[in-house]
């Protein structure tokens, strides 16, 4: 399977003589990046409105119901048209060259760990043998832009909301890349496609989770990592609306703001679905077991491998939402011991559970 | 607040720079200069709840030091008082504690008519009663939203304005505002409650009751919001004193004083004497007595005790009169009163001087927002600034009243 | 206690600067010019030793006013040349309330802090310091709390003309 990109595979037949195989190389370089920009727009729209909508359900309201006409599914859209057009401001005394170029970064950093991210087992922008440390490396530099964007804006509250970023994606990197071991431990792959492979027995229900205890515990902790480090509520501090403004977004407006709106939700999709690859089964569901026993792996297959991951991606997405919209938000020591006291230490008892669990296994079977 | 700016310069002399960077080490912290960050929080700052501003002084996320300034929201309402008739300045009262008007309204009626020395009909007594409590439980609902908003939990604040704004529609019935009622009169109320008004009361606090017992569970028992409460911006007793605090600030550090029940003014006399209601007091319950969590707990709390008593005035509600007969053109006989309520943050206390002629001689406004406040400069130091927004949110301080 | 045992009380105890007290009267009805005075009863105090008086009401323990309620002030009219000194004191322990009035001079409005009394005095004082103009010496911190830092004159004076600008806004 590890024969490179999926679109390269699929063009390839397809070009004249002429272009060559560098053509070749680049059109698909041309086609993945636009596949994933559309992906990450799509997905944000969506999460954009689900939020507005569950949101609104939770707190006994409607939210959007009229601009699209069904439930107010262009809400989004329309938001969006909205932000292109609004005035650009950059404040007086901004660093002027980081205020533009952070937006930038945060969203390069994304859609680079976005392409690492197999949409089905077979489409897939590149075979990467270590492709959740692609993911984990760049969704990590998002941090990067997030210091930039408070540090620029020559705002006290942005420069608040900067330093709690940087100190708490520092606190919870290691929970978050430690707890991913035991699962790691399981599949013995870095590989999101083969191990999403590796959980395909008991008729598409031998997810990591349900074969090793260890890696269930593990995957509460990487969730709660995941939620800080995604910057969700209960760990919204650098945004904190009620005691930082808005935190690094403070001096941001108009299409850069949206930039940063857009990598947040595509980044909870991006972490919803690493959760479900290394421990909820990936492309793995009964139905998927059924669509390969019907289809082989064909397109239908593919398509149902598809729909099972963005199922899952949005199931993860609801719960982060679910739980934004429940509590309240941790102070910034109480988060700092979370990460340090009690996540990292369960995290490495888990990877420690689960390699003596496995060896057992190895070992009795 | 007298050292302004607090510079930390390392204790490194020149001499000593010389030594370090002969031996190599710490060159690096040779021109350090570190400082306190002073921000304003405010006066456009969404846990102001206002107009206010907080000047804090921070050593990264601890505070060291915070000074309220106030008076972006003052509308010389105690000057109009001495130029506008005496009836004329009942709507003003309207706009101090926006949250509560209709107390606002009583206090000042009752300052007037302890100069004016009039019977209230006892039909307008007990609508005064109902509305004030009512109201109380508005502005209770938003304290305790609001206070949900400043520590993240975005959704019972929600709730709590869902339960407020039938509170509104009833107030709107009765008199036709849903915020600024100017109801309650020199003399008694406006008008009659309309038909079926009193039965909508009543049935509201059947709901409520259950409602309330939820918004406890979720929010006061959660356990990250009790975390963020307890034990942070401790008032002990001798500093509630001290500083004067009155209201539910007073009662989260643990006093037992209520005016309502301590000195009773209408019928809250035979209320008291019916034992229809209690004082809930902070007791420390999950963490230092006079925490953030207590205050908002007697807050809650306190919404069940107004229930208790709107259901004993609609028991015992008669018909009769509204209003006391006054001439149109009010002349208020020479002399000073000050009358104190127990309003929802606190005693709202109007001192009216009369000189018998048909505007007051001094109209003044004891606000409990504006008094609360000073403590701030206490008990905020040597928290973290997530916290410092929890204190603020705990003195429900609605800024209307604290600038006038 | 009602007024007058606080008023025995306090002659018992010779409160300084106890200069007397004012009662509420109905009218008399030979005087038609006469309207009686209604409302509260409060006593008199010299403002000379207005924070010895006060130390005295907190700490007397059947006295026991451990609250200062409110404290302002009152200009009574252009004519008059005086100011009033108002303090409301409440006594949580013994439930009663104490109304205190100072004369102060309008000519030397000076008047000693109480601040170091009751430390909820510190805030009315600022705001009747920017109002009046009264000055409370050995106050902590006498800047403006409501009005702006450089506000020319004394709003709640009689006698306070309304300016016709500030900072070149005009305000008519």
């Amino acid at each position: 399977m590890n024969d490179g990109n999926a679109i390269y595979r699929f063009l390839q037949p397809l070009a004249p003589d002429f272009v060559g195989d560098w053509g070749v190389v680049v059109t698909a370089a041309m086609v993945g990046v636009g596949i994933v920009v559309a992906i990450v727009s799509v997905i944000a729209m969506v999460s954009v409105w689900l939020e507005r909508k569950v949101s609104a359900h939770i707190q006994c309201r409607y939210g959007p119901m009229y601009v699209g006409g069904w439930h107010g599914w262009a809400q989004t859209i329309a938001d969006g048209v909205k932000l292109l057009t609004k005035e650009d401001l950059i404040p007086v005394g901004a660093d002027r060259m980081l205020f533009m170029l952070s937006p930038s970064i945060l969203l390069g950093a994304l859609f680079a760990a976005m392409a690492a991210l197999p949409l089905a087992p077979a489409f897939y922008f590149g075979w990467f043998d270590l492709g959740v440390f692609m993911i984990l490396a760049f969704s990590s530099l998002t941090t990067i832009g997030v210091v930039m964007a408070g540090w620029a804006s020559n705002s006290k509250w942005s420069l608040y909301g900067a330093m709690r970023e940087a100190a708490q994606v520092v606190a919870y990197e290691i929970p978050l890349g430690v707890s991913l071991l035991a699962p790691l431990l399981v599949a013995g792959t870095f590989n999101l496609v083969e191990a999403s492979h590796d959980q395909a027995d008991f008729f598409g229900m031998g997810w990591f989770v349900f074969k090793n205890p260890f890696v269930a515990a593990a995957s509460v902790v990487f969730f709660i990592a995941v939620l800080a480090e995604t910057k969700r509520a209960p760990f919204d501090l650098p945004e904190a609306e009620s005691e930082l403004v808005a935190g690094f977004l403070t001096e941001y407006s108009g299409i850069r703001w949206s930039f940063f709106f857009m990598e947040e939700y595509a980044a909870m999709f991006l972490m919803s679905a690493v959760t479900a690859f290394f421990f909820f089964g990936g492309f793995e569901s009964p139905f998927t077991y059924l669509a390969h026993e019907a289809f082989g792996d064909g397109i239908g297959y593919q398509l149902v491998c598809f729909a099972t991951l963005a199922v899952k991606g949005f199931a993860g997405i609801f719960l982060m939402m679910w739980l934004r919209w429940t509590l309240p938000r941790l102070r910034i020591d109480q988060v700092m011991t979370m990460g340090y006291k009690y996540l990292t230490p369960i995290a490495l008892l888990c990877v420690l559970g689960a390699g003596l669990w496995e060896g057992l296994k190895y070992a009795l079977f | 607040m007298s050292d302004q700016t607090k510079e930390h310069t390392p204790t490194i002399t020149v001499a000593d720079q010389r030594v370090a960077s002969q031996k190599g080490e710490r060159e690096f912290m040779m021109d350090v200069r570190t400082q306190d960050l002073e921000v304003n929080m405010g006066p456009q700052h969404p846990a102001t709840h206002g107009v206010m501003r907080i000047l804090i002084r921070a050593d990264g996320e601890l505070v060291t030091g915070a000074q309220p300034h106030l008076g972006y929201l003052h509308r010389c309402a105690e000057k109009i008082g001495e130029n506008v008739e005496w009836l004329q300045y009942l709507p003003y009262t309207d706009r101090y504690d926006y949250l509560a008007a209709m107390n606002n309204n009583l206090g000042y009626s009752l300052a007037v008519e302890a100069l004016l020395g009039i019977e209230i009909p006892r039909r307008a007594t007990m609508l005064r009663t109902i509305c004030a409590e009512l109201n109380r439980i508005a502005s209770h609902l938003v304290a305790f939203g609001t206070y949900g908003l400043d520590l993240g939990a975005f959704t019972p604040f929600l709730y709590c304005f869902r339960e407020r704004e039938w509170l509104l529609m009833l107030f709107e019935k009765i008199c036709g505002a849903r915020l600024t009622y100017s109801y309650l009169r020199i003399g008694g109320v406006f008008n009659d409650a309309p038909p079926g008004w009193l039965e909508e009361v009543a049935y509201f606090c059947d709901v409520f009751e259950e409602k309330w017992a939820e918004y406890r569970d979720l929010l006061m028992l959660n356990h990250i919001f009790i975390k963020r409460t307890a034990d942070i911006g401790v008032i002990t007793p001798a500093q509630a004193l001290d500083f004067g605090l009155t209201g539910p600030m007073v009662r989260g550090s643990g006093i037992d004083w209520d005016l309502r029940r301590d000195m009773p003014y209408m019928i809250y006399g035979e209320i008291c004497d019916a034992n229809v209601f209690d004082v809930p007091l902070g007791t420390g319950e999950q963490g230092q007595l006079g925490d953030c969590w207590d205050r908002v707990y007697v807050r809650v709390q306190e919404m069940m005790e107004s229930i208790k008593i709107v259901r004993w005035c609609l028991e015992n509600i008669e018909d009769g009169p509204t209003i006391a007969e006054l001439p149109k053109v009010l002349r208020v006989p020479p002399g000073e009163a000050y009358v104190g309520i127990e309003n929802p943050r606190g005693e709202l206390g109007h001192y009216v001087v009369s000189d018998g002629g048909k505007v007051a001689v001094r109209c003044r406004v004891r606000g409990p927002s504006f008094c609360n406040l000073p403590i701030l400069e206490d008990i905020m130091p040597h928290t973290f600034l997530a916290d410092s927004v929890a204190i603020i949110g705990s003195t429900d301080v609605v800024i209307g009243e604290t600038d006038r | 206690m009602d007024f007058q045992g606080i008023y025995d009380r306090l002659r018992a105890v010779d409160a300084p600067g106890l200069t007397g007290c004012d009662l509420p009267r109905d009218a008399d009805p030979e005087d038609k010019k006469d309207k009686g005075r209604a409302g509260d009863a409060f006593v008199l105090v010299d403002p000379a030793q207005w924070t010895q008086f006060l130390r005295v009401c907190r700490d007397d323990e059947r006295l026991g006013f451990e609250q200062l309620v409110d404290l302002t002030a009152t200009d009574p009219g252009k004519d008059d040349e005086n100011f009033w000194v108002n303090a409301q004191l409440l006594s949580l322990r013994h439930k009663h309330r104490l109304a205190v009035k100072a004369l102060l001079p309008k000519g030397a409005a000076t008047i000693a802090s109480a601040t170091a009394v009751y430390r909820a005095a510190q805030w009315h004082e600022r705001e009747c310091g920017e109002m009046f103009g009264i000055t409370f010496a050995g106050h902590p911190d006498p800047r403006n709390i409501l009005l702006p830092d450089d506000w020319a004159g004394y709003p709640l004076r009689k006698d306070y003309e309304f300016p016709k600008e500030y900072h070149g806004i005009s305000c008519e």
